[in-house]
């Protein structure tokens, strides 16, 4: 007992004891917190619903008769004198308005090529003598399955694009040694009666992520 | 002043002091309360391997070195998602360089191209990374400023807007590769700039230089349902990335170092995107250069020369 240490380093003690102790609360109490989750655990984030897989189809939105003929399907549909008399042209009927009055057997054909409707002879483009096939206005015939040709014949410069690969989508290899490209033809993105490619639904914009934990307040906490 | 001798207990027959004790204890507590002020690491999970630790610069791999590096990729990935994937490192080819073309007189704004990226380049779902941006400008105005990207009318386009999707411009002069500290992006001779995703330290150095945000940060982990994995992976391209990296649009690397259209192209339902070797003249895209009205390298004036250009039909 008489040999305690000298006061200076009994108060240094004490301070280092303060230390050891403050620290030791401070850690139990870090511990506690954590323990009890008390910083929270990264907010569950919004789910966000897959795309739907229709928006990753690579395949064109039309089908083309080549395309079916190539896969082999039922080609019934394109058997024109099945109901039409051969060498006996259908006649095209008008209204007041010259707008064209499509037959009932036809219904689904929606005409609107060209503005003002004023590209409505069918046999502008099918040929009157053969209906199984269609016809450059000089009178040359074209095969159902090889329609560039034809719309070329009035749309020259969307032709010479497309022979170029600029017009329409090219798909495949762009290295034409490593593999095959595809270009498509013109009535797998129009429509020949009605060509203008219509309005679609867009795929789901970015997800908002702030703007729907604002809406949900409850998923915050 | 005497204390009261508490420290030697000559009675009793106790090893421990008093003092030693609460010494003890103390210190005892404290170690645990160390030890418990700590177990939020105990949530650390995918630890860096040492093998992935100790890994080369991607330009210092010998094949032999990159050979081991893919088998571990091919190994972390199977682990992960349950599905053995194939990963390639694809080089550059002689003689090409790519260049994109965009079509504005013919892009209606579908953003399937977003979407398609996505699914090719196993991009995060939630959170949400999309390389792809689709702004909606309205007609005679080309200032990005007034662009939209989170439109969602039912259908596309809209009277009086038109379309512009913005993605990596793949710069021949690009200021991400000068900012990061690492050099973990570079410019490859077909003129993709890439990034080593084992490389990038995260400090988005990049992100902010680019002009384009075209760059993505990893803030989370990425989540990929198996389902939708793309089992076709490149080492510098689309193989899933972890959090804490930089990533962005590689030209679909495993696709066009094939030989192939990048996903974004495949997709595209009016054909408004095009790509191809510039070093061609007879590619769609020299054909575009030459005969189209090719109006923008975007931001032309960063200096930034992009080698995707926006071009109209008429």
């Amino acid at each position: 007992m008489q040999s305690r240490p000298p006061p200076s380093s009994r108060r240094s003690g004490a301070r280092t004891n303060a230390w050891l102790g403050g620290l030791t609360v401070v850690f139990l109490a870090l511990g506690a917190f954590f323990l009890a989750n008390g910083g929270g655990r990264i907010t569950p984030r919004p789910n966000i619903p897959l795309v739907d897989a229709k928006f990753l189809e690579t395949t064109p939105w039309r089908r083309t008769y080549a395309d079916m003929v190539k896969d082999k399907e039922d080609l019934s549909d394109y058997d024109c004198y099945a109901c039409h008399e051969k060498n006996k042209p259908p006649p095209i009927r008008y209204d007041a308005d010259q707008k064209i009055i499509i037959p009932k057997e036809h219904k689904d054909i929606v005409m609107g090529h060209g503005s003002h409707d004023r590209n409505n002879l069918c046999y502008n483009c099918h040929n009157e003598q053969n209906l199984a096939t269609l016809q450059v206005r000089d009178g040359r015939e074209v095969k159902f399955d090889n329609i560039p040709a034809l719309c070329g014949s009035c749309h020259g410069p969307n032709l010479r694009d497309w022979e170029a690969g600029a017009h329409g989508r090219t798909s495949g290899y762009w290295n034409r040694s490593l593999g095959a490209m595809d270009r498509l033809s013109c009535a797998n993105c129009h429509n020949p009666h009605s060509p203008r490619i219509p309005t679609r639904e867009p795929a789901p914009a970015p997800h908002p992520l702030r703007a729907v934990a604002a809406a949900e307040p409850e998923t915050l906490h | 002043m005497p204390l009261p001798d508490t420290t030697t207990d000559k009675t009793s027959d106790a090893a421990m002091s008093r003092r030693s004790f609460l010494r003890g204890t103390a210190a005892f507590g404290g170690l645990t309360a160390l030890a418990a002020s700590l177990s939020p690491l105990f949530e650390l999970k995918d630890f860096t391997s040492a093998e992935q630790f100790m890994q080369k610069y991607y330009k210092e791999m010998t094949p032999a070195d990159m050979a081991k590096v893919i088998k571990r990729i091919e190994g972390d990935v199977e682990r992960q998602y349950g599905l053995r994937p194939h990963v390639r490192d694809y080089k550059p080819m002689d003689g090409v360089e790519f260049v994109y073309c965009l079509n504005l007189t013919r892009c209606i704004g579908c953003r399937k191209c977003v979407h398609a990226c996505v699914n090719e380049n196993n991009q995060s779902r939630n959170p949400e990374i999309q390389y792809i941006r689709v702004l909606k400008l309205p007609h005679g105005s080309l200032d990005v400023e007034k662009a939209d990207q989170n439109y969602a009318p039912e259908s596309v386009p809209e009277p009086g807007f038109f379309y512009m999707p913005v993605q990596c411009q793949q710069c021949r002069n690009p200021p991400c590769v000068k900012v990061c500290p690492v050099h973990a992006t570079w410019q490859e001779t077909d003129g993709i700039t890439v990034i080593d995703y084992d490389w990038c330290i995260g400090c988005r150095y990049c992100e902010a230089a680019c002009p384009y945000f075209a760059r993505r940060f990893n803030f989370a982990k990425p989540e990929i349902p198996k389902e939708r994995l793309n089992p076709n992976m490149s080492y510098l391209g689309n193989r899933p990335r972890k959090q804490g990296v930089m990533e962005k649009c590689h030209f679909c690397i495993q696709r066009t170092r094939a030989g192939r259209y990048p996903a974004c192209l495949e997709v595209c339902p009016v054909g408004a995107r095009k790509f191809g070797n510039i070093l061609d003249p007879e590619s769609e895209v020299s054909y575009i250069l030459r005969e189209k009205r090719v109006f923008i390298q975007l931001k032309e004036e960063m200096g930034t020369s992009p080698r995707f250009y926006y071009y109209f039909d008429k």
